[in-house]
């Protein structure tokens, strides 16, 4: 049995996802960027083939994608994180059912559409500020005093979230460290802060357009409070995978699994 | 005021430090990349070399009218005895200058283009006579004024406001009719009708070798990059059209020499891209290298820092002013594809046929931040591809390096998807042939 590897070198984390021939996940593992993502790579897919055992000569075939993709040079291919999160997202396989994909990482966050056969007709990025990624809600965890996967469970019992006015994720954490001092519970905050990160991706996402479908996909798709004040501002329900973290790297994992097999078994997205 | 000059003369040098670094950058990431590439590309690189990094004046007898935009004939400039100079400018260097007095939401252009004059005129260019200033965009119209007001003679070619009605071409021919006075006076040269049918022939010369030069992307295999082109028709902003149209004849010939020997400048089935929307002028050629770096080859472009200054071409009937002057009017109004005005259907419809002609896979749009004719368009072309079935990918950018980790990965999804596209597109072709 041959297995193929997807690495999503984030920003804030690395993630690895082994598939075997037959697509099913093997193994997967999630582990902190830090500032030498080059060497924190290679020793995490190190960690990972000791951990299933294997030997690095049973992984056939490797797809890098994230903002580090290219300087990885282990990798024999690399992708866009567009690409591979479509793919992971099950682009060009699954007809019908994803049209939108949301995915909201560490420090960007992007909207993709499907068209009806499942291919990447459109998507559209926020990498320029921090708003709206996990950055935000990072930021908030620590102003907090929590960590970043506490947050959900006190977003519904938030009586009503507060409104964040700030645009900036430097100005919000003034803002809610000033509503802290007025006497503001932590779960109204926390409800504010995933409605108003919530409130920026519909903004970015209408530029493409929404179509059900949609697919919530990154680390922050873990917080079951994200995923329910997202829904509240697409009107509609989204659906979440499981592991969500991994989609892209799952998808650059699928995308070298097709690259190894050949033109006969393509994933065409 | 003694001070004050030698911060001015050091603001002046340290721009020109800037602007030669960044040229040096653009040419040697052309350069290094393309190493069995026609040697005839070699006299456009050298000359940018020689402008920008070492500001060798191009020119040292006549007079020289700036000119900003593309709708101000050059055939009547040079049948007025001088020479015209496109004042666009790319530098980042200069948009730094143009930074420090005007809205930080403008045109990159406009910035770079204003800094670049706020110090002087550009080392290569001597002294100007005049600037013509046509009244394209908002922008532009203020850049004039803010000329004027820095000490250089402006003249504002009044343009209309649309270009399909009769009314616009009576007023617009009328304003270059006082254009072409106003140029006699600058130059105390006579619009002759043999100097004018001369300078028609001269600018008609350097048109044809440029359509040359164009048609070679039509092929499955491109002898060129869309980059080099680019580099060649900005050399003729600035370059003596003579010697232009020689180099490009050369390049030209040289090219044809190597067709058949499967010399190209891509690899098969790299995605071919039409390059439209705010000017790439040179040095900031950064979205088109990262289309070409990228695996995709620019084999069109609806721009007017390329295509458009040079494709159309003045056609008149009688060999007399009074038919060749509005003929000359008529080439610069009708074919004009900018969109400041009030319909696109012509840039529309030129985009869906370019794309055809020149087999596409996609469109590549950029858009600066700040330019609202541009940006505002970018919807109703967006809509009138998709109609035609061909991808689009809006790229909204300005002149600063900053932004190449997040482009490379909107473009290179775009690439990956035409890809993608284009192999679903053989397997169809398989199976029906089956």
């Amino acid at each position: 049995m041959k297995y193929f590897a997807g690495i999503d070198i984030g920003s804030t984390a690395i993630k690895i996802v082994l598939v075997d021939e037959n697509e099913r996940i093997e193994a997967h593992q999630v582990s902190a960027t830090g500032s030498h993502f080059h060497r924190n790579t290679v020793e995490a897919l190190g960690r990972l083939i000791e951990q299933t055992g294997f030997s690095r000569g049973d992984i056939a075939y490797i797809t890098s994608t994230g903002y580090g993709r290219k300087l990885f040079k282990e990798a024999d291919e690399s992708v866009s994180e567009i690409t591979a999160n479509g793919a992971g997202a099950g682009a060009g396989r699954v007809s019908g059912e994803v049209r939108t994909i949301i995915n909201i990482g560490g420090q960007d966050s992007k909207v993709i559409l499907l068209d009806r056969d499942g291919h990447i007709k459109n998507f559209v990025m926020n990498d320029k500020c921090a708003a709206g990624t996990g950055r935000f809600l990072e930021m908030t965890a620590r102003n907090l005093g929590m960590e970043v996967e506490d947050l959900g469970a006190l977003h519904h019992k938030a009586q009503a979230p507060l409104t964040i006015n700030s645009t900036c994720t430097v100005f919000a954490e003034s803002e809610i460290i000033s509503q802290l001092a007025h006497g503001h519970n932590r779960e109204e905050i926390i409800a504010g802060v995933h409605y108003s990160i919530a409130r920026r991706i519909v903004r970015l996402a209408k530029r493409v357009g929404i179509e059900d479908t949609v697919f919530f996909d990154g680390g922050p798709a873990l917080n079951a409070g994200m995923v329910s004040a997202l829904e509240d501002e697409l009107m509609r329900k989204v659906v979440v995978p499981e592991l969500p973290q991994l989609t892209t790297a799952r998808g650059a994992a699928l995308l070298a699994r097709s690259a190894w097999i050949g033109t006969g078994e393509q994933v065409n997205v | 005021m003694s001070v004050d000059n030698e911060r001015w003369e050091r603001m002046k040098k340290t721009a020109q430090v800037h602007l030669a670094m960044e040229a040096r950058e653009t040419l040697t990431r052309m350069e290094d990349s393309f190493s069995n590439g026609p040697g005839a590309m070699q006299y456009f690189y050298d000359l940018h070399r020689a402008s920008y990094c070492d500001g060798t004046p191009l020119r040292t007898a006549g007079k020289t009218i700036g000119t900003l935009c593309v709708q101000v004939p050059e055939e009547l400039i040079y049948a007025a005895g001088a020479v015209p100079l496109r004042l666009c400018s790319g530098a980042y260097a200069f948009d730094q200058i143009g930074a420090d007095f005007l809205p930080a939401k403008s045109c990159p252009l406009i910035k770079a283009t204003l800094g670049m004059l706020h110090i002087g005129p550009p080392a290569f260019a001597g002294s100007l006579s005049l600037i013509v200033n046509p009244s394209t965009c908002d922008q532009k119209k203020k850049a004039g004024e803010m000329l004027e007001d820095f000490g250089y003679p402006v003249y504002h070619l009044e343009m209309p406001p649309a270009k399909a009605s009769e009314e616009a071409r009576v007023y617009w021919r009328q304003s270059i009719k006082k254009f072409s006075r106003v140029l006699e006076k600058t130059t105390g040269q006579r619009i002759t009708e043999k100097r004018l049918a001369d300078a028609i022939a001269r600018v008609r010369s350097a048109q044809t070798a440029y359509r040359r030069l164009r048609d070679f992307m039509k092929s499955a295999t491109p002898p060129i990059r869309g980059t080099d082109v680019m580099v060649v028709t900005n050399a003729y902003f600035f370059d003596d059209i003579g010697k232009w149209t020689g180099a490009v004849n050369a390049l030209c010939n040289e090219l044809e020499s190597r067709t058949g020997t499967g010399a190209s400048a891509t690899l098969r089935h790299a995605p071919r891209i039409l390059f439209t929307g705010s000017p790439p002028v040179f040095p900031n050629l950064k979205l088109p290298l990262l289309i070409e770096e990228s695996g995709g080859i620019i084999v069109a472009d609806e721009v007017c820092s390329a295509s458009r200054l040079l494709n159309d071409m003045v056609a008149f009937d009688e060999p007399h002013l009074y038919d060749m002057i509005p003929a000359v009017a008529d080439r610069y109004l009708k074919p004009c594809t900018c969109p400041v005005f009030t319909s696109s259907e012509d840039r529309k419809r030129k985009l869906v046929e370019q794309a055809q002609s020149f087999d596409a896979d996609g469109v590549v749009y950029q858009s600066f931040a700040g330019c609202m004719p541009y940006e505002l368009e970018q919807r109703l072309v967006g809509k009138h591809l998709a109609e035609a079935e061909i991808p689009m990918l809006s790229i909204e950018t300005d002149y600063s390096p900053d932004d190449a980790g997040q482009l490379a990965t909107r473009v290179e999804a775009f690439m990956e998807s035409l890809k993608g596209r284009a192999r679903r597109k053989a397997n169809d072709e398989v199976r029906m042939m089956k």
